[in-house]
């Protein structure tokens, strides 16, 4: 997809941001993001990303610098405004589970939107449908299980339909089956077009699902591009306390093997493909049979 | 050396429908690294609960059958005297430190068992000294990074001695690299003998499974798989669990289904290796 | 303004002899103080004993912070101003402002000075029993923990569309519904984690419960503790033989 100007959702200069307590957690951020990017932000914990985010939405303003959403400033917008655009999932929904049912707290999420009646109506309908929270229409959402609360706290962000979504942490603790959903989400908004931001410590997630990355250390950003490419240095990995994943790591030791593989072997599928046929091949030269 | 044993063991929460863990019988025993695995609710805490005795001691409900932990029934005798045997490290560390600072933190489970001043200082300095955190004395625990944090609670529960220590998601908090530090710091505690053995419960498997000696795999309250870590990989339930199946061992799974190979899947990167360089 | 006043509380760890001396002599002194304060209304008299606080105040490097905490009560003081003059005399106002102005002054050095941990072992030297003074303590380490959690709970509903200041003063009480429900639960769940953590590091397993940190008096306490004492006793033979005082100093405001 193009980088086009006219296609720049997120411009962020020269931004900086100094907590009340004096912590400088943002040291001069410069950021272009454009519409219906797939981007991973990642780092230490500390290095400024949950900041970051944060003043996508306007819960957090600049110190100095400014962050564009679309053609809005974020100092000179007020935050109902910048809330209908960015999404943020925050990571633990017992932080904003309160409502009586389950179609309550969609019924809150959706509060300032001015929906007529019936489009309201309709859209909880549709939200609890997608997001297979249905049955537990009129439950209270304190007996839903763990994996169903995280579905529901998603849920209250995307029936809001903003056109930039920000995950924060979202497959912590999640089994094959959690990862999965969020796989399966993220695929469904990016054919929709939006933009979508996570941010993540998972990186076998990332390599496998988020095209660019971003890695934060010490409220900067250090590097910016391909995940691939990011994710197979070392020296930025170590600061940015990260580790390689499994099979950019063993890609690395066949080229290192004086094995040659084509560009993109780190993904499962062209890993065992190659593998595949790299054994199959030096089954027939030791023609011994199988390993 | 049989250090818990579960016989034949169902626990139900008060409030709950189902049982939560059902049949159990399970050996724990000395020297072992042990991972435990299973999908979100399948009973992972539920069964670590009910090795220290906060099954049924805190969390009241139905039960059949018993836990010995070192000989002691878990029914009769307190969790805090079974947390001498048995320790338990929770998720998130800013629930576990009480403390306003390290030292005292680490001194907290001594104080509470009446170590004498002697024993204690010399069991702190010990602990500091295997965790590597002496620059972290004096810290409070909200000043310390989450990796620090989980050292520091790891030295706290190895102050009072247990034979075993058992590890609730230690590392979700955590970036990888800081991840892959505290359970290197598990193994080494375990091989130096500090402690008999770990048990580590969790979703990243790539990380703890080369460090794994057995794997126990639950699946809706029953232990499923339980056995030395290469022979459970290979396993039919524990490909089809619904576990986080590490990127090395699901590759070569998809080869052994084309029959392209035989033989046994590797657990980590390094067997990963050793197999594309024997095959080369 | 609260957030100002309530940084006149938070312990700050630093070495200043204030900060060395043992908490029970300083709870000692907020106390005498406070009776101090309590027994006379005469305006010079209670500003001599507030002038006496000060060099404690700057003993222990916390001017600046003591500043702050009366600024932050600054509106308070002149809602009281006026309340009291209009139902008292002027004159009993200024007595009453200054008389707080010594019992938060000397509290807020109490608490500035002295880490929870070693308040936790004073109240048990004075024989409170240690559930209840752990108890304590460990409310003050989870103050941070929970005004955090609060920050975040905001920060999440605030982006699902949740606006604060909305409508009359009814709507605003609502409106914090969602607010306290989830703080609520979320601390709910947090004593649960904590109970079963302290369960499993031997909490209460005996009754002869030993100690890492001890405190001590020092010569300096005793040194301190005395003079508070004689301070105290002087102001009782004042009290009740006030014509061993110039008149002067029984001015009042005309008003």
């Amino acid at each position: 997809m193009e980088k086009k100007l006219e296609n720049l959702q997120i411009l962020v200069n020269h931004l900086t941001y100094h907590y009340p307590d004096g912590t400088i957690a943002l040291k001069g951020i410069n950021l272009n993001i454009y519409s219906g990017e797939i981007v991973g932000i990642m780092g230490k914990n500390g290095a400024g990303k949950s900041t970051l985010i944060k003043t996508f939405n306007g819960l957090l303003k600049p110190t100095t610098g400014t962050v564009y959403i679309e053609n809005d400033e974020v100092n000179n917008v007020l935050m109902s405004k910048l809330t209908r655009k960015v999404g943020i999932v925050f990571q633990n929904p017992d932080l904003q589970l309160f409502a009586n049912t389950v179609e309550d707290e969609i019924r809150f999420s959706l509060k300032n939107l001015n929906f007529t009646k019936t489009e309201l109506e309709n859209q909880i309908n549709l939200t609890l449908e997608k997001f297979k929270l249905k049955k537990f229409q009129n439950r209270t959402p304190f007996t839903l299980s763990g994996g169903e609360k995280k579905r529901l706290a998603i849920a209250s962000i995307m029936c809001r339909n903003p056109e930039i979504i920000v995950f924060d942490e979202p497959t912590i603790g999640q089994d094959a089956e959690g990862v999965e959903f969020i796989r399966n989400l993220i695929k469904e908004k990016h054919s929709e077009g939006k933009t979508i931001i996570i941010v993540t410590h998972d990186i076998e997630f990332a390599i496998d699902n988020i095209p660019r990355t971003i890695l934060m250390a010490d409220g900067l950003i250090i590097a910016d591009g391909p995940t691939n490419k990011i994710l197979s240095q070392d020296q930025i990995l170590n600061i940015g306390s990260l580790i390689s994943p499994q099979l950019i790591i063993l890609s690395k030791f066949l080229i290192d093997s004086g094995i040659k593989v084509p560009d993109d072997v780190y993904l499962k599928e062209n890993m065992i493909q190659f593998l595949g046929s790299f054994f199959k091949e030096k089954m027939e030269i030791s023609e011994g049979g199988k390993f | 050396m049989n250090l818990i044993k579960f016989k034949d063991f169902s626990f139900k929460y008060d409030q709950a429908q189902d049982f939560v863990l059902k049949d159990i019988k399970l050996n724990i025993e000395s020297g072992k690294f042990i991972l435990l695995c299973g999908i979100t609710g399948s009973g992972k805490t539920s069964l670590v609960r009910a090795m220290n005795g906060l099954i049924p001691q805190f969390y009241h409900g139905e039960i059949k059958g018993d836990v010995f932990v070192k000989g002691k029934n878990t029914k009769n005798v307190p969790t805090s005297t079974l947390s001498r045997d048995v320790g338990l490290v929770f998720q998130n560390p800013e629930n576990q430190l009480i403390a306003m600072n390290v030292e005292r933190e680490i001194a907290f489970g001594p104080e509470n068992i009446g170590i004498p001043w002697d024993e204690m200082d010399s069991r702190i300095k010990e602990c500091i000294k295997i965790t590597d955190i002496e620059h972290l004395r004096k810290k409070a625990p909200f000043e310390i990074s989450g990796g620090e944090q989980q050292r520091v609670a790891i030295a706290s529960i190895l102050a009072l001695q247990p034979e075993i220590i058992i590890f609730d998601e230690p590392t979700s908090l955590l970036d990888p690299k800081s991840a892959i530090q505290i359970l290197n710091l598990l193994k080494k505690i375990l091989l130096e003998k500090k402690i008999s053995t770990i048990i580590v419960i969790e979703h990243r498997l790539d990380i703890v499974l080369p460090l794994a000696d057995e794997v126990i795999l639950i699946d809706k309250g029953r232990i499923i798989e339980h056995g030395e870590a290469h022979n459970v990989i290979n396993g039919e339930k524990f490909l089809n669990s619904g576990v986080n199946i590490p990127k090395c061992v699901s590759v070569f799974q998809k080869l052994m289904n084309q029959n392209i190979f035989t033989g046994k899947l590797p657990i980590s990167i390094e067997e990963t290796k050793n197999l594309i360089n024997y095959i080369k | 303004m609260s957030f100002e006043f309530m940084q006149a509380f938070k312990f700050i760890q630093m070495k200043t002899i204030i900060h060395n001396l043992d908490p029970r002599t300083k709870l000692l002194l907020a106390i005498i103080y406070s009776i101090l304060a309590i027994m006379f209304e005469e305006i010079f008299i209670l500003f001599f004993i507030f002038l006496t606080l000060f060099p404690f105040i700057f003993a222990g490097q916390l001017f600046k912070k003591w500043i702050k905490s009366i600024r932050g009560m600054a509106f308070l003081f002149l809602l009281l101003i006026i309340f009291n003059t209009l139902f008292s005399t002027f004159s009993k106002s200024i007595s009453m402002i200054i008389r707080i102005m010594i019992m938060v002054s000397s509290f807020s050095l109490f608490f500035l000075t002295v880490h929870p941990d070693d308040l936790m072992l004073s109240l048990i030297s004075l024989k409170v029993p240690y559930n209840i003074a752990f108890s304590f303590s460990l409310s003050f380490r989870f103050v941070p923990t929970i005004a955090i959690e609060a920050q975040n709970i905001i920060d999440a509903q605030k982006s699902r569309g949740y606006e604060m200041e909305q409508g009359g003063l009814i709507s605003q009480a609502k409106n914090l519904i969602p607010l306290l429900i989830p703080l609520i639960v979320c601390s709910m769940k947090r004593a649960f984690h904590i109970a079963e953590a302290l369960d499993s590091r031997a909490f209460g397993s005996t009754k002869n419960r030993t100690y890492y940190y001890s405190i001590s008096y020092t010569k300096k306490d005793w040194l301190i503790t005395v003079i508070l004492i004689i301070f105290f006793i002087f102001g009782i033979i004042v009290k009740v033989f006030p014509v061993l005082l110039p008149d002067w100093l029984f001015w009042r405001f005309p008003v």
